[in-house]
């Protein structure tokens, strides 16, 4: 644009001038002069060509762009000359502003409205708090559901349900996720459909069963379907029931990660409860619904007491909330680092250019001299930090990409929205050219204000190469040496007590061993195996098929008892005890086999046998901790011990009669976790599975090969049981449910980001601490030559070249310790462990003294293997 | 060179008002082009005024971007290629305004300089 009409009229005055002249010697020759002399004379008159061009040109008001573009190019060969100096600043750069920018995008996508639907701000999920400050979501029957829509702070509101349903096309059936929906959902959402369209209010008209029409998410209809655009009015079999294909919904819309949508019709049966989605009216407060929900739930909870807790609290939450609380200061801590790592790069930049500002001081005299302005200066150097800057930063962006893609794949699985789209956007690339601008200016000031005002008389008397940097010049270096190296320090210390607590997490005795066992998830469909009876001889039949298959060395039923994190929280009674609190236990129903699979050792008493599951005797065992903590005196095995809430709900939840009476416990098992990696073990309690059988079991596998090899195998033994049974989604082996607890991911994330940081940052400050250091030695070699010619030894220049450095090292040391015992409080609060530990700080600072010793080495070797001869000729 | 170039500056702005009046005064008569410009007010002004290279074109750049005269690239009657400068309505407007000033400007210094009676 400009640059092009600029160059036409540069054109133009060029022309101008031209013709200007050759008018005037023209006229002289027609009055008989020499043509030469003609022109020497216009040449004299005209005056300084260049000059009057220059002023004319600084008319048209461009003048700054042509000074940039002149101190650009002048810029590039500078750093040209100086490729190494170059590559270091810009690597330097695009470490700390990459770092920063992949962390942004994560965090500009996980936490900065990651929804699509309209209005998301104003949604809402029902969540109670019990007296502990446990937070429950609230589930709601069809008449509940109409009540709360009245509600007078409710602008809209929808109501979901899922399961596990199948395809029954092909040869084994697959799991399908499918997300029941009131019809009014997709106008809820307000989220138009990909292709086709939505579900409607006529896709389940009241009083009458649902249409079977079906809307496809779109993972669901890219794996399954290979994105095929003509799937509209194509029919899905879904356990034996054909369905339409109406739409396809848009990438983003993955509500309750549905893989098909249907229309859900809100029954009026008691039990039968959904999940309510809520939009507020735009001028009502959290406050005001929470007041208002509060009776109606309170109300609700008359109706049907075992859907809520005892006393509770209702507290809206928006949308992100949750995700907010779960993810959001790990991702705030790990911006923290990042920003460090930035800082540090700047620091290396700056000494980098501190260094070679002084070494340019001589250039800078010459033009200051012949009459470059101060600011003129100032803007030379400054272009050059920035092109130092922005180059840094398009590296940088091109590094950010692949990096966002770990960090996505290492974030806990459902501790973000899957609605987000975590990439390099625009609002990420605006924040990368902020931050390089912000960069530039920061590491480009401090050198340019100090090279800018050098003072002519005294450079250019002065001897090109002898000069050393003026004391000043020497301070700022030390001070920017220790500011990195405590950055660094806290860096790493950060990395350490990540590192240390995530190393506890994985070497947590799990008191069972998972190696070799999966987890078989059996969803089982609506309206199958209804009786107790039924179900029974089902879960023992599938249990049968796959323990009798020849790789398999046990197996046993885990209906909801798969660890670490296991069993259902119930209240519960010891008979003759009263309870002085309320005390809670987490109840597993199990078959007898688990704890031989599991390799969890039975410690006193006996465990139930196969008649007994048979016959639901309500038998139970304790691990150690509820043994502990109730039966002090050793005395549990013979007493009894029951949960008022376990109860069925026929024809979802099947339980044998009288299941919430006593049970006489028979037994106590080791400990195992229960309550993921991080917690103390609760107490347990471990039933017959025939006691309460929900809609859905797993069936754990001991095999002698690792167990997902035949995954394929036990799901065609569950298939010849019921040919429309199918496994669930995501089976897994136990190690792989230890890796996807939230905790492990989220240790595993800090500590693998940081120490990645701290690794980057050590590297950073290495190189800092060597230009430094190689730059005065150069810098010093006449001096080093005369003192050796004088009769220094080799150590004592070694010496002095240490010396220089260990004070702005050991004062980094010192501000890094302080620095991280200050913070410890910060950092303690999203990394389990604490920074305080000694072993940590001495291991951290062992670590960087002797990164500090080896980046000084290499130079003060060089320092002292001077010939003095060769250096007192060097000048 | 930075001195330099800040005398001419200096320069152009003491004569900016009367050169820009005799520039616009000078293109009344019909297009001309910049080295016609000096030539022409240095004969009217009877070889008193030498009007300086570095503040013409500086000024008739001025003046264009001011929109008070045009630019065209012509042929001259010696099959030379040159800038003519023109006068616009606006630039009419402005010679009207300045010539009023200059009047004003020297009747004023005129009053002043006048030995009391």
């Amino acid at each position: 644009m400009n640059f092009w009409r600029r160059k036409k009229r540069e054109e133009e005055l060029d022309a101008e001038v031209q013709s200007h002249l050759q008018m005037a010697a023209r006229e002289r020759t027609e009055v008989g002069k020499d043509k030469r002399e003609a022109e020497q004379a216009v040449r004299r008159e005209f005056g300084n060509v260049g000059l009057v061009k220059d002023v004319t040109r600084d008319v048209w008001g461009w003048r700054w762009l042509g000074e940039i573009a002149d101190d650009a190019r002048y810029g590039l060969r500078m750093l040209a000359k100086n490729p190494g100096f170059a590559i270091v600043a810009i690597l330097s750069l695009a470490l700390g502003i990459g770092a920063t920018t992949a962390m942004f995008s994560v965090i500009y996508g996980v936490l900065v409205n990651p929804y699509p639907y309209a209005n998301s701000d104003r949604m809402v999920h029902l969540v109670v708090r019990d007296t502990g400050g446990h937070r429950r979501y609230v589930e709601l029957n069809g008449p509940q559901l109409r009540q709360l829509r009245q509600a007078a702070s409710v602008e809209s509101s929808a109501a979901m349900d899922g399961w596990e349903l199948t395809t029954t096309e092909g040869d084994l059936p697959e799991n399908v996720h499918a997300v029941y929906l009131t019809p009014n959902s997709f106008v809820h959402f307000g989220v138009p459909a990909l292709i086709g369209r939505g579900l409607l209010p006529s896709d389940a008209p009241e009083g009458q069963d649902p249409e079977n029409v079906a809307v496809l998410g779109y993972q669901f209809w890219q794996r399954h379907y290979g994105g095929d655009p003509d799937i509209v009015s194509k029919n899905i079999q879904l356990v034996h029931k054909s369905y339409s294909i109406v739409g396809v919904v848009r990438p983003r819309f993955t509500w309750g990660d549905g893989e098909v949508y249907l229309p859900l019709k809100l029954t009026a049966d008691p039990v039968r409860s959904y999940f309510p989605m809520i939009r507020l009216k735009p001028e009502v407060s959290r406050a005001a619904a929470n007041a208002e929900f509060q009776s109606l739930v309170e109300q609700f909870a008359k109706e049907t007491p075992t859907h809520f807790p005892e006393h509770f609290r209702v507290a809206v939450e928006g949308l992100n909330d949750h995700f907010v609380a779960d993810i959001g200061g790990t991702l705030s801590l790990l911006l923290g680092a990042v920003a460090l790592l930035l800082l540090i790069g700047c620091g290396n930049v700056s000494i980098l250019l501190l260094a070679r500002g002084t070494a340019r001081q001589h250039e800078l005299a010459v033009r200051s001299a012949i009459g470059a302005g101060r600011s003129r200066l100032l803007r030379q150097l400054l272009t050059e930090a920035l092109m130092l800057s922005f180059t840094g930063a398009l590296l940088g962006v091109a590094l950010a990409d692949s990096l966002v893609k770990l960090i996505v794949n290492w974030l806990p699985q459902f501790s973000f929205p899957h609605e987000a789209t975590i990439s390099i956007n625009l609002p990420v690339l605006f924040f990368s050219v902020g931050l390089a601008l912000l960069t530039g200016i920061v590491f480009g000031i401090s050198p340019a204000l100090q090279s800018a005002r050098p003072d002519v008389a005294q450079v250019m008397q002065a001897n090109t190469r002898k000069m050393t940097a003026g004391v000043h010049g020497r301070r700022t270096h030390s001070i920017l040496i220790a500011g990195q190296i405590a950055l660094t320090l806290l860096l790493l210390a950060g990395a350490g007590v990540a590192m240390r607590g995530f190393v506890r997490m994985m070497n947590v005795n799990l008191g069972y061993d998972p190696h070799n066992v999966m987890s078989v998830g059996i969803p089982v469909h609506d309206n199958s195996y209804i009786s107790w009876e039924a179900r029974r001889a089902y879960f023992h039949q599938l249990l049968q098929k796959v323990g009798g298959m020849p790789e398999v060395v046990s197996a046993g039923i885990s209906t909801n008892a798969t660890p670490p994190n296991n069993g259902w929280a119930q209240v519960f009674e010891i008979s003759g005890k009263p309870m002085a609190e309320q005390q809670l236990a987490r109840f597993n129903v199990i078959s007898p086999e688990y704890f031989a699979v599991l390799h969890i050792p039975l410690l006193q008493g006996r465990i139930w046998d196969e008649s007994e599951t048979t016959h639901g005797s309500k038998l139970a065992l304790i691990n150690q901790t509820l043994a502990r903590q109730y039966f002090p005196n050793g005395d549990a095995v013979g007493r009894e011990i029951r949960a008022p809430g376990l109860k069925g709900e026929p024809p979802f939840n099947l339980a044998i009669a009288a299941s919430d009476s006593w049970f006489q416990i028979i037994g106590i098992v080791g400990d195992a976790r229960d309550d993921g990696l991080r917690n103390p073990i609760k107490p347990s309690v471990f039933v017959p599975y025939t006691i309460m059988m929900p809609q859905y079991t797993q069936i754990l596998v001991r095999t002698m090969v690792p167990p997902l090899k035949i995954l394929r195998a036990v799901r065609e033994q569950i298939h010849s049981v019921d040919a429309d049974q199918q496994a669930a989604r995501n089976v897994r082996d136990l190690d792989g449910w230890i890796t996807t607890q939230p905790e492990w991911e989220q240790g595993h994330l800090v500590a693998s980001l940081f120490a990645g940081f701290a690794i980057l940052a050590l590297a950073l400050a290495a190189t800092g601490l060597y230009s430094v250091i190689s730059y005065a030695v150069s810098q010093r070699t006449g001096e080093f030559g005369i003192r050796m010619a004088l009769g220094a030894r080799r150590t004592d220049v070694l010496k002095m070249v240490f010396r220089s450095a260990a004070m702005s090292v050991a004062g980094g040391v010192v501000t890094g310790v302080v620095l991280t015992i200050t913070l410890n409080r910060v950092l303690a609060r999203w990394i389990q462990g604490s920074s305080l530990d000694a072993l940590i700080l001495v291991v951290v600072i062992l670590i960087m003294v002797a990164t500090a010793g080896l980046s000084c080495f290499l130079p003060a070797l060089r320092a002292s293997s001077i010939d003095p001869v060769v250096a007192l000729r060097y000048e | 060179m930075i001195e330099k170039k800040a005398r001419y500056q200096n320069r152009i702005e003491l004569l900016q008002g009367t050169l820009d009046l005799l520039i616009l005064q000078t293109l009344q008569w019909g297009a001309q082009h910049g080295y016609g410009i000096s030539v022409a007010i240095r004969n009217r002004s009877g070889e008193l005024l030498q009007v300086d290279t570095g503040s013409l074109y500086p000024a008739l750049h001025r003046l264009e971007r001011q929109k008070w005269i045009k630019a065209e690239w012509k042929v001259s009657e010696n099959k030379q290629r040159a800038k003519f400068y023109q006068l616009t309505a606006a630039g009419k407007k402005q010679l009207t305004r300045e010539r009023s000033k200059w009047s004003q400007l020297s009747d004023a210094i005129a009053g002043v300089l006048q030995p009391e009676e």
